[in-house]
């Protein structure tokens, strides 16, 4: 216990020390299982950071401090592929929350007839093996014989969007790729509605409130722990997001670059080019970011988001 | 800090280090083969000990059920007539054999065999093979065997001869007949470097000029309507004339005349051969203006596209590839046959495709690899070839070779035209080595794709800009 | 909220809403219908240009051991069904496949504009082709037991470690849980090398072990998720609860898991099809153990092989869809039920 800081100078009361002595407990498997098969691994990496290492291996192995971050810094690709990420961010991420959510609150309607099929229908494809999802939706998405496309020139578009080779359409594909996807957020929100009593639903409609006022008053102030949650596994999502654009156009980052996603472009030194160390450098930028927005995304979460049940 | 440090840092590089070719840690920088293969070989010539050798498959092929089941039978036969080597069968999907070989060479687990691998397979990994020369002289191997070209193809870039030659691949033009009968057209000649009788009765050259004229006559809309025709309709294609080769666009060009991207003294500056400029705008127009190969668009498609080369569905007239094609071929009909690619500048050339198994410089038991090794391009080579497709680099063994591969097929191939296809490889082969040859790779397939995918770009401007792209790669080598 | 409890009489809203929930559906769903579809062509169906939605094979009339393809050709005004026997660009040649013998029909024109007689002719039997390949039945084996293993050590693990976070404060809790959170984003394919390396020494390479043993010590997601759903849940019962005198245990046992029931159901879910559509982990540690392997590296291994077969691959798909959509079958009925926190009285 000594080996954290002290959040507050104060000693712990008898009280106080056994509730954290439990709560030492309770986390004690993730703290394990992050002592063993975790920290050894990072340590090791950002021991990589700091070499030469390849796999090949021609020069001999040596320590070139901060070389590695010097290249990281001046690496137009890099830079690039993070504002790649972003972008798709902006776009990516808006659609993950809006459109689970409100599917979720569509299949929870009291005035939907058969909505436990629904919802397994709605789950089925989040379970095709992600890879096939890929092929499946780039079929799809094929400018000539692409079923969207097909759909297009019947409604009487006679250029209907290459989608997936045209820089102004590849996000919305990349986006409408990932639509099956939706069937995790779609659990995640129904729980979350199932979670609120009914009363505040009642009450709420003594008081003459409509569907909109609900949901702004009752549903939404009471699902933010549920919106938190998928709003921080989108941004993960987003900045993980490399095996989409490897498959559907062999890592390529075409067209023009538009999908070198920052991740994609970290897989790429690893394993394509076996660059071990400058992609283990890659990584760990993007982990030091991503641990800043997690930062960020907690300290400002305590402004928005409402536990029922947290005493802090 | 700095005491946690290090012993960690040595801890996670000798990990490396021990897996990764061997030797490295030594303060030569080039890694040479006698001292390079790691100090326990010598204890492992122990009498009476077994040794371990794993044999890892599926970097280029192999992954098939029938062919697991074929390797695995060849591994125990070796096993039961060599007591004193383990061999082990490892597959690996392809899919996912790249990144678990570079895992278990990274982790110090990696394999001693890998195999069968072609030229392109193994580049990826360059620089960690085992030059077989010293094991070749001892056991007095005989090289001689085999074609000259083949056994040079594996002694290039100066690490010696990492490969013998085991399976051949020569390229042909395989041809639907019936496609050139319902044209009225005269079917390709099948003697290389022949000449082609144009439907007014004039003899022309067969080259890639007769072959663009021809390919768009045998383009035809589904109105009846062929490329040369007016009032073609190029977005209801339901015939093809012409299909390149076009997995790699070092191919397309090597099609028209053998070349190198890696130039200059050093090997280290861009050269971008003349004719494989000149064979990436021919195909450039095909696809956009002239119409005879399918766009990329299309080639992705799987309605129109099932299977990887759109002349299995006999949707196509003329398609370049190489013999191992021949598994998906029957699809097309039974009306395919041989004939000789087209010419370029009066020359022809038919890019070439050679698998063999390899051995990993990192390999504890060298001799015992290489007697395994041995024993699979030997023994075992007639099972392994037969259920791999490929042909024997031994010339004497390739008529065998032929006639069961005839029996696949009900109507008479002209195998001639394979077999003489092998004098017209490109050496050196369109996969040897160029630096940075992964970042390379990389770089070439992003620009074949985007000119499948993009009509209207001007390709002389996009090849200046691959030359000058690639250079900056090969520069901050 | 349970719907059924609460089913509002059938009205035009019902009807809109339904309505406009299939057309969503259908829309959704359309890429698995094509994807059924084609699992029930053969090649040369699907190779076929202008072929029907529907697994259509085109007509053919065999003679003298030759296949013709059979068009519908208008003769005199009359429209026949004659096999093409010599397609020319100008002219070509039929004959009736009623009257073969009586010599070929030549019609003026070009054959490629005339319609083709299609039948129906779905491969049923490329489900069983692709069981056979593929060899379901052991893949199926072992994917069932990793994931059912895996899903029990995280539900195990991850309900202890959320409780933990959220139940308690002890110093550094948000410490500990930034590191948590932050563990998610560290990509999976950098600290591989290492990880690997660890197990080769452990010597559980080749074994179940490296998928299995790191579900017991949870992780992030499923934690975050249960530590966001325990937090909603109000204090008032467990406060009765240690009044009672019951034990962290006890509260966690019967207060808080009875009113998390949606959030571990859907933990339950996530991690049994993580697990089921995993490919990288099993394929690097199970590489020299092809009967250990799950269906996901199975599929792969048989999609490379057989691209030139999409029928095979959608086929392969969608069986591999089956159990973890029957899975969920039955417990959405969870879901549908949900919990109605009756309130505590104050």
């Amino acid at each position: 216990m000594t080996a954290f800081p002290r959040l507050r100078r104060q000693r712990l009361s008898p009280l106080a020390r056994r509730e954290a002595l439990r709560g030492y407990l309770f986390i004690a498997p993730w703290l394990i299982g992050f002592g063993l098969f975790v920290v050894g691994p990072m340590i090791a990496t950002l021991a990589f950071t700091f070499t030469n290492v390849n796999l090949a291996q021609e020069e001999p192995l040596r320590f070139v401090g901060l070389e590695n971050y010097g290249r990281l810094l001046g690496d137009t690709q890099a830079w690039a592929a993070l504002g790649v990420t972003i972008k798709f961010g902006l776009l990516a991420i808006p659609v993950g929350l809006i459109v689970p959510l409100s599917l979720a609150l569509l299949l929870n309607s009291r005035h939907l007839r058969g909505s436990g099929l629904f919802r397994i229908l709605f789950f089925m494809p989040y379970v095709v093996p992600f890879v096939a999802g890929i092929f499946i939706w780039g079929q799809m998405l094929n400018s000539e014989s692409g079923w969207i496309n097909e759909l297009l020139r019947v409604v009487g578009i006679s250029e209907p969007p290459n989608w997936l080779n045209d820089p102004l359409w590849v996000y919305p594909s990349l986006v409408i790729l990932g639509i099956w996807g939706i069937g995790s957020g779609i659990i995640v929100n129904l729980a979350g509605l199932g979670g609120i009593p009914t009363e505040y639903y009642d009450a709420a409609r003594v008081d003459g409130a409509g569907f909109w006022a609900q949901l702004h008053h009752v549903t939404l102030p009471l699902l933010t722990p549920v919106i938190f949650y998928s709003l921080v596994l989108s941004i993960v999502g987003v900045l993980q997001y490399f095996l989409v654009p490897l498959v559907l156009n062999n890592g390529t980052g075409e067209p023009g670059g538009s999908t070198l996603f920052y991740n994609l472009y970290l897989y790429k030194q690893f394993f394509t080019f076996q660059n071990m160390s400058y992609g283990a450098t890659l990584a760990w930028a993007l982990f030091a970011l991503s641990l800043l927005l997690t930062v960020l995304l907690f300290r400002t979460s305590r402004r928005w988001v409402y536990y029922a049940g947290d005493r802090s | 800090m700095i005491q946690v440090f290090r012993p960690l840092v040595a801890l996670a590089v000798v990990a490396l280090v021990a897996g990764s070719c061997g030797g490295t840690a030594s303060p030569s920088p080039s890694p040479n083969p006698s001292g390079g293969a790691s100090p326990s070989s010598a204890a492992s010539a122990t009498p009476g000990e077994v040794v371990e050798v794993r044999w890892f498959c599926c970097l280029g092929g192999g992954d098939a059920t029938e062919q697991v089941e074929v390797e695995k039978a060849v591994a125990d036969a070796f096993n039961a007539s060599h007591p004193n080597i383990h061999l082990t069968f490892e597959a690996v999907a392809y899919a996912g054999a790249r990144d678990a070989l570079s895992t278990q060479i990274a982790s110090g687990n990696g394999p001693d065999i890998v195999g069968p691998v072609g030229i392109g397979g193994a580049e990826a990994f360059h620089g960690q093979w085992l030059d077989l020369q010293p094991y070749i002289d001892k056991t007095g191997y005989d090289m001689k065997q085999f074609p000259e070209s083949t056994v040079a193809l594996y002694n290039v870039g100066g690490e010696g001869q990492v490969g013998i030659p085991f399976a051949v691949y020569p390229s042909a033009l395989f041809y639907k007949a019936d496609l050139f009968k319902e044209a009225g057209l005269k079917e390709p000649p099948h003697a290389w470097g022949g000449k082609y009788t144009m439907p007014d009765g004039t003899l022309v050259d067969w080259d890639y000029a007769t072959a663009r004229e021809i390919g768009m006559r045998l383009t035809v809309d589904k109105n009846g309507k062929d490329a040369t025709q007016e009032g073609f309709d190029p977005t209801n294609i339901v015939q093809w004339g012409f299909e390149p080769q076009r997995d790699d666009v070092r191919q397309v060009g090597a099609y028209w005349k053998a070349g190198q991207l890696a130039g200059g003294a050093d090997g280290k500056t861009v050269q971008i051969p003349e004719a494989w400029a000149a064979a990436w705008k021919w195909f450039y127009a095909g696809m956009w203006t002239d119409h005879f190969a399918m766009t990329g668009p299309t080639f992705q498609s799987t309605d129109f596209n099932p299977s990887d080369y759109p002349f299995f569905t006999g949707n196509v007239a003329m398609s370049q590839n190489y013999l191992w094609s021949t598994y998906g071929v029957g699809d097309s009909g039974n009306d395919w046959n041989l004939a000789a690619t087209p010419s370029y500048q009066g020359q022809t050339t038919a890019a070439f495709n050679a698998d063999t198994f390899r051995i990993l410089k990192g390999t504890k038991h060298p001799e015992a690899a290489f007697e395994v090794l041995t024993y699979l391009l030997g023994d075992g080579s007639a099972e392994l070839l037969k259920t791999y497709g490929g042909m024997p680099a031994r010339p004497d063994k390739q008529d065998a070779f032929f006639e069961a591969l005839g029996a696949d097929f009900p109507q008479k191939v002209d195998w001639q035209v394979a077999k003489e296809g092998v004098n017209y490889a490109d050496v050196p082969n369109f996969e040897s080595y160029m630096p940075a040859y992964n970042e390379s790779l990389d770089l070439l397939i992003t620009f074949g794709t985007k000119w499948q995918a993009t009509k209207g770009l001007d390709l002389d401007a996009e090849i200046a800009d691959l030359k000058v792209q690639l250079q900056a790669i090969w520069d901050k080598q | 909220m349970t719907p059924t409890d609460r089913r509002a009489p059938l009205s035009l809203r019902s009807f809109a809403v339904t309505f406009a929930v299939v057309v969503i559906l259908a829309l959704f769903l359309s890429p698995l219908v094509r994807s059924a579809l084609t699992s029930l062509k053969t090649p040369a169906q699907l190779g076929e240009i202008g072929a029907p939605l529907l697994p259509s094979t085109p007509r053919a009339f065999s003679w003298q051991g030759e296949e013709y393809e059979v068009y519908l050709v208008p003769i005199d005004g009359v429209e026949r069904e004659l096999a093409l026997v010599e397609p020319g660009r100008t002219k070509s040649e039929f004959i009736d496949p009623a009257n073969p013998e009586a010599g070929p029909i030549v019609w003026q024109g070009s054959w490629r504009t005339l319609p083709r007689a299609w039948e129906l002719a779905p491969a049923w039997s490329n489900y069983a082709d692709v069981w056979d390949l593929i060899d379901f039945p052991r893949l199926l084996f072992n994917t069932i037991v990793i994931a059912i293993i895996g899903t029990i050590g995280t539900i195990l693990s991850c309900t202890l470690v959320a409780y933990g976070f959220a139940r308690f404060r002890f110093p550094g809790r948000s410490l500990l849980f930034t590191l948590l959170i932050a563990t998610i984003f560290l990509p999976e394919a950098v600290t591989l090398i290492p990880t690997y390396t660890i197990y080769v020494k452990l010597g559980w390479v080749g074994t179940w072990l490296p998928l299995l043993v790191p579900t017991f010590f949870a992780n992030a997601f499923d934690v975050f998720l249960l530590r966001q759903y325990f937090l909603t849940i109000p204090r008032d019962l467990d406060e009765a609860a240690a009044i009672d005198g019951a034990g962290p245990i006890r509260t966690l046992r019967s207060v808080l898991l009875p009113q998390a029931w949606p959030a571990l159901i859907a933990v339950s879910i996530f991690h049994f099809v993580y697990s089921w559509n995993d490919f990288f982990g099993p394929l690097i540690y199970l590489s020299t153990k092809p009967e250990l392997q799950t269906v996901a590296v199975g599929l792969a291994r048989f999609n490379t092989i057989h691209y030139r077969n999409p029928a095979y691959i959608q086929a392969g798909t969608i069986m591999t869809l089956v159990i973890p959509v029957l899975l969920f079958l039955v417990f959405q009925r969870f879901f549908v039920r949900g919990i109605v926190i009756t309130g505590v009285e104050k």
